[in-house]
């Protein structure tokens, strides 16, 4: 047979093939469990604890007095979103962490999906020390799985000599939309930044409600040409700059931002009418190598005193109440910091939704960017 | 005496398809490992709607790929394409002089040396070229203050859909720059000195003659552009603003965002898959003509 | 300059029958003269020749014609205008490649229309000049075709026509047959002949293949080392060479060096560095060598050989036969001399009987076939 039917008879039994494949992975019944995480098998070197955390919760100072009290060298890995330290620790990639610092609701989602070891509270000292509402959380009951960490809100922060008077509650942004045209910033978070659309508009910061979130979806077209961007941390550097005169901002990154930078003029509000409230534990994924080092790791950050230097030098809230007691006064007073009991009366955390909610809410995210 | 040589040998002789299939296997398993299967797994999850990490694959149906016919997801998709496609145009614009200059008015000795320093960029993180963006084009950034000092008021281009052209435009152009100067640096002068000879003035000599010439080397260098660029993640996140959602960035957000839907996120991939091969086929088909005219 | 601008230049006060000069041209490439103050003068309508070994500039001479390159001194006139400042698109020349130079990305009707599409003939004119030219080198059948598609012969074709179809002044061909084999070579030859009869255009080729030069050409100018040794018709090249080196290039020749002995208004007596006592003929040119070095030249075809001494009165010495070859329609005897020099014959047909290595044999030729070139 000559050449060119000979080849085309190949092609042809090529796309036989491949239809043949492709028929069998659609049958049901070849099913494989996508990304499972099991526990580890083997446990790692002891003098070795690899910890999965924010930029804000960690630096040199205290991996090394940790190490001169312990012995053991801490290696510390960086996230800037909950969904990153997920996915990454789904992927494998995140057994190698024994201590890993998941936000609130992402700490409810990982133990449903039962990622997280129990803790054993009698290995744990000064439990005691907590503050009273951090005792016992929503999240996760009697904090069996978890230990808080920091804790804070969600507000704004801004230029004061470019805003005066400055914003005090969401409406503002849109109330300031000419003057803050192209010069502000929102998170990168859709259910942050839709919650506060939806708090602006006098519903709750969760809503599922269909209607409710399409008004919030609605009233964001109306911001979006004068937002720069979405971010979570690019603002800060075009703050100090001059380039942006608000920004979306978690507080701890807002007071660690105006503490360092006394002479920039710049304030973080809590919006009035309510916010989110976030708060960081510590947790001990199943697939620690290193669990004794990880029990090690959590009793020193709930050393009071480690607790103190902790705040005065990163600036988040500490949920430690004998820490508290011991910090200087200017830092204790620091509203931005630890807001008032009535303030945060006003917040709401943020709960999981349901996949088909966060469809919904993905979708309007999806239009609103790309529209 | 005979001895029964030849039909000894091909006794022992190992069967013809042997080498070829020797040679081919590594490059063979190499391909199934890292580009069959993994593309067929993806395939397969992009048939089960909402799947997440933790669940069990169970392929149902088309769903997924039915959403991304919703009107929601189709500026997405328009969104890359004009990323694309404009920065293909842009890399062909600014990088064929470049490379003409190189190929054909540099002197041999110089050549290497000249081309390398196009190409230098390409040695630092692209992560980090993309940032150095954001200082120069930032409202207070290196162009506005020196476009000040000349008295023009500032531009903004940053978060913009510009930025995101410059930036992948700059990524991109070192590749450019490379696959057309191999291909006019294979240029025949002869043939510019017969056009010239016929009455071509060097305008018309390139146009008729030095464009034609470098149509595979044109091709190739746009194919390359468009593919990466479809799925650049890095300059749309970094400068773009707002409304800079592209389909690499639509991908990312379901599989590595809040929504965990790797089976949409898949169907996504897939599609993003089809539309690449799309543009091969074309653009090589369109390269096979100049293959018949003789390369 | 701008087109109207040559247009518009009086003709200098020339021949106007001249088609090319150049005129104490000279061409420096890296400190190293290519072409020395080199006169020619192209008459219209001839087929002239320039013919030379590989280096000897023959290809940059043309290349000065044709633009491609400017002269370091002295002036290129075509039809009596000065060239040197002007570009190649803007001379009424057209050239044929040594390798033809098509392009592979058009079809051969293509390559042919491409000077007319630049002059933006009409599509009509076009069609018929194209289709004309392709007749004219009987490649009518292969216009959708590409010149990858093409052999050897069927490409020069096409060159020739896409030069052809503009109707240049002048068409200059850069070794047009040196690609191809004997046969096909032949062949063209005789194409290229008929063409430039029917035509009547002015045919500037340049070879190094004397055969080739001296079958086609009205007149030759012999290049060596950038200088023009000679130039004259095919003949008178043959017969007369006014230096050895033309002697030696042209043909097979025999040199002897040596140094005048006695003359008269048109012989001389020469004794050879060998010793030999050879009676020659003054050059034709008028020039008449009274003493010093001069170099004799005999060529094979004007030996004869003889087993007897000679009675006649020419230059007869003895020596014996070395080697034979046999080439068909004549075969080439190399005769050593009793004084030692090697002499090569040139006699049509073999004798059965060849003699042998001891016996002496006797070669002659008389003066007037052999000449008296002085060393330059």
């Amino acid at each position: 047979m000559d050449v060119s039917s000979a080849r085309s008879l190949t092609r042809r039994q090529i796309m036989q093939a491949c239809l043949a494949i492709g028929t069998g992975l659609m049958l049901p019944g070849c099913g494989w469990t996508l990304a499972e995480v099991r526990p580890a098998l083997s446990k790692g070197n002891k003098d070795e604890l690899s910890i999965y955390t924010w930029e804000s919760y960690i630096d040199p100072e205290l991996t090394e007095t940790f190490h001169t009290q312990t012995g053991i060298n801490v290696t510390a890995d960086i996230y800037d979103s909950n969904e990153t330290m997920l996915a990454t620790f789904q992927s494998g990639k995140g057994a190698i962490y024994s201590v890993i610092y998941p936000s609130d609701y992402k700490v409810a989602e990982m133990i449903e999906r039962k990622l997280l070891s129990v803790l054993d509270h009698s290995r744990i000292n000064g439990i005691d020390n907590l503050m009273p509402e951090f005792q016992d959380s929503v999240y996760d009951p009697g904090n069996q799985h978890s230990m808080p960490i920091s804790w804070g809100t969600t507000g704004l922060i801004y230029n004061t000599e470019a805003l005066n008077p400055g914003p005090e509650d969401w409406e503002d942004l849109w109330r300031m939309q000419a003057k803050l045209n192209r010069k502000m910033t929102l998170l990168a978070d859709f259910r942050e930044v839709m919650g506060a659309t939806l708090k602006s508009l006098g519903f709750s910061y969760n809503s599922t409600n269909p209607s409710e979130v399409r008004q919030a979806y609605q009233k964001l077209v109306q911001l979006k040409p004068a937002i720069t961007t979405f971010t979570t941390d690019a603002w800060r550097d075009r703050l100090l700059a001059g380039d942006l005169i608000l920004a979306m901002a978690y507080s701890a990154d807002a007071v660690r931002l105006i503490q360092e930078n006394p002479d920039a003029n710049l304030r973080y509000v809590i919006p009035a009418s309510g916010t989110s409230l976030w708060s960081d534990a510590m947790v001990i994924p199943v697939t620690s190598p290193n669990p004794d080092a990880a029990y090690e790791w959590i009793n020193f950050m709930m050393q009071p005193s480690v607790a103190v230097e902790v705040t005065r030098r990163l600036f988040f809230a500490t949920p430690n109440q004998a820490a508290y007691d011991q910090l200087p006064l200017p830092l204790r007073n620091n509203r931005s910091l630890f807001p008032p009991e009535a303030v945060i009366q006003a917040c709401e955390r943020i709960i999981p939704l349901e996949p088909k909610e966060t469809e919904m809410y993905e979708q309007y995210w999806t239009k609103l960017t790309s529209g | 005496m005979t001895l029964p040589i030849a039909t000894r040998t091909e006794a022992q002789a190992p069967p013809a398809w042997l080498q070829p299939v020797l040679m081919l296997a590594p490059a063979a398993v190499w391909l199934a490992l890292l580009l069959v299967i993994p593309t067929g797994l993806i395939f397969q999850l992009s048939l089960v709607p909402g799947i997440r990490p933790g669940q069990v694959v169970n392929p149902s149906g088309l769903d997924n790929y039915i959403r991304i016919l919703q009107p929601d997801y189709f500026p997405v998709l328009t969104r890359s394409l004009f990323f694309a496609l404009g920065t293909t145009i842009a890399c062909l614009i600014l990088g064929f002089p470049v490379a003409y200059w190189i190929a054909i008015k540099v002197p041999k000795r110089w050549q290497n040396l000249v081309l390398l320093s196009f190409v230098l960029p390409l040695w630092t993180s692209s992560l980090l070229r993309s940032y150095a963006w954001i200082t120069i084009l930032r409202p207070t950034g290196v162009l506005n203050t020196l476009l000040g000092k000349v008295g023009i008021p500032a531009l903004d281009i940053l978060n913009r859909e510009p930025a995101v052209l410059i930036g992948m435009t700059y990524s991109l152009l070192p590749y450019m720059v490379l696959i057309l100067y191999a291909s006019l640096e294979k240029l025949d002068r002869r043939l510019l000195e017969a056009a010239a000879d016929l009455g071509a003035t060097p305008r018309q000599a390139f146009w008729r003659v030095t464009v034609p010439q470098s149509l595979t080397g044109i091709a190739a260098g746009a194919l390359l552009v468009f593919i990466t660029s479809m799925g650049d993640f890095i300059n749309p996140e970094i400068l773009g603003g707002a409304s800079s959602m592209t389909v690499a960035r639509l991908i990312y957000n379901q599989f590595l965002g809040a929504t965990q839907n790797w089976g949409f996120g898949s169907a996504l991939s897939m599609v993003l898959i089809l539309v690449v091969s799309l543009a091969i086929a074309l653009l090589l088909k369109y390269g096979d003509r100049n293959a018949a005219g003789g390369v | 300059m701008s087109q109207a601008a040559i247009q518009n230049q009086a003709p200098t006060i020339t021949d106007a029958g001249f088609d090319v000069e150049l005129r104490k041209v000279s061409k420096v490439y890296n400190n190293e003269t290519v072409v020395r103050g080199i006169d020619l003068s192209i008459r219209r309508g001839e087929f002239f020749s320039i013919l030379g070994p590989s280096g000897c500039g023959k290809t940059t001479t043309l290349r000065l014609m044709a633009g491609f390159e400017t002269p370091s001194a002295g002036d290129v006139l075509i039809q009596g205008r000065f060239m040197n400042q002007v570009p190649p698109y803007r001379r009424p020349v057209n050239t044929v490649f040594q390798s033809y130079a098509l392009f592979n990305h058009l079809t051969v009707w293509e390559n042919v229309a491409f000077g007319l599409r630049l002059r933006k003939f009409s599509k009509a004119e076009i069609q018929q000049r194209v289709d004309e030219a392709l007749k004219l080198v009987k490649m009518d059948g292969f216009a959708k075709r590409f010149p990858t598609q093409l052999s050897g012969g069927q490409q020069q074709r096409v060159a020739l026509a896409r030069a052809l179809v503009n109707r240049p002044t002048v068409l200059l061909l850069d070794e047009p047959l040196g690609a191809l084999d004997l046969k096909l070579r032949k062949e063209m030859q005789m194409e290229l002949s008929n063409l430039h009869r029917e035509l009547g255009l002015t045919f500037v080729m340049v070879t190094h293949d004397q055969e080739e030069a001296l079958s086609l050409s009205d007149r030759i100018a012999v290049m060596n080392q950038g200088k023009v040794e000679q130039i004259d018709a095919p003949e008178k090249i043959y017969q007369q060479p006014q230096t050895p080196f033309v002697a030696d290039f042209i043909g097979d020749t025999n040199l002897f060096h040596g140094k005048i002995e006695g003359f008269y208004p048109t012989m001389l007596w020469v004794i050879t560095e060998s010793g030999l006592k050879v009676k020659a003929k003054q050059p034709e040119n008028g020039n008449t060598l009274t003493s010093g070095a001069v170099v004799l030249s005999i060529r094979p075809e004007n030996i004869r050989l003889s087993l007897a001494v000679p009675d006649d009165e020419g230059n007869s010495f003895e020596g014996r036969l070395r080697n034979v070859m046999y080439l068909g329609t004549h075969a080439h005897y190399q005769v050593e001399l009793l004084s030692g020099d090697r002499v090569t014959v040139m006699r049509p047909n073999v004798p059965t009987h060849l003699p042998g290595a001891d016996t002496p044999i006797f070669v002659s030729w008389s003066a007037q076939d052999c000449l008296a070139l002085p060393l330059v």
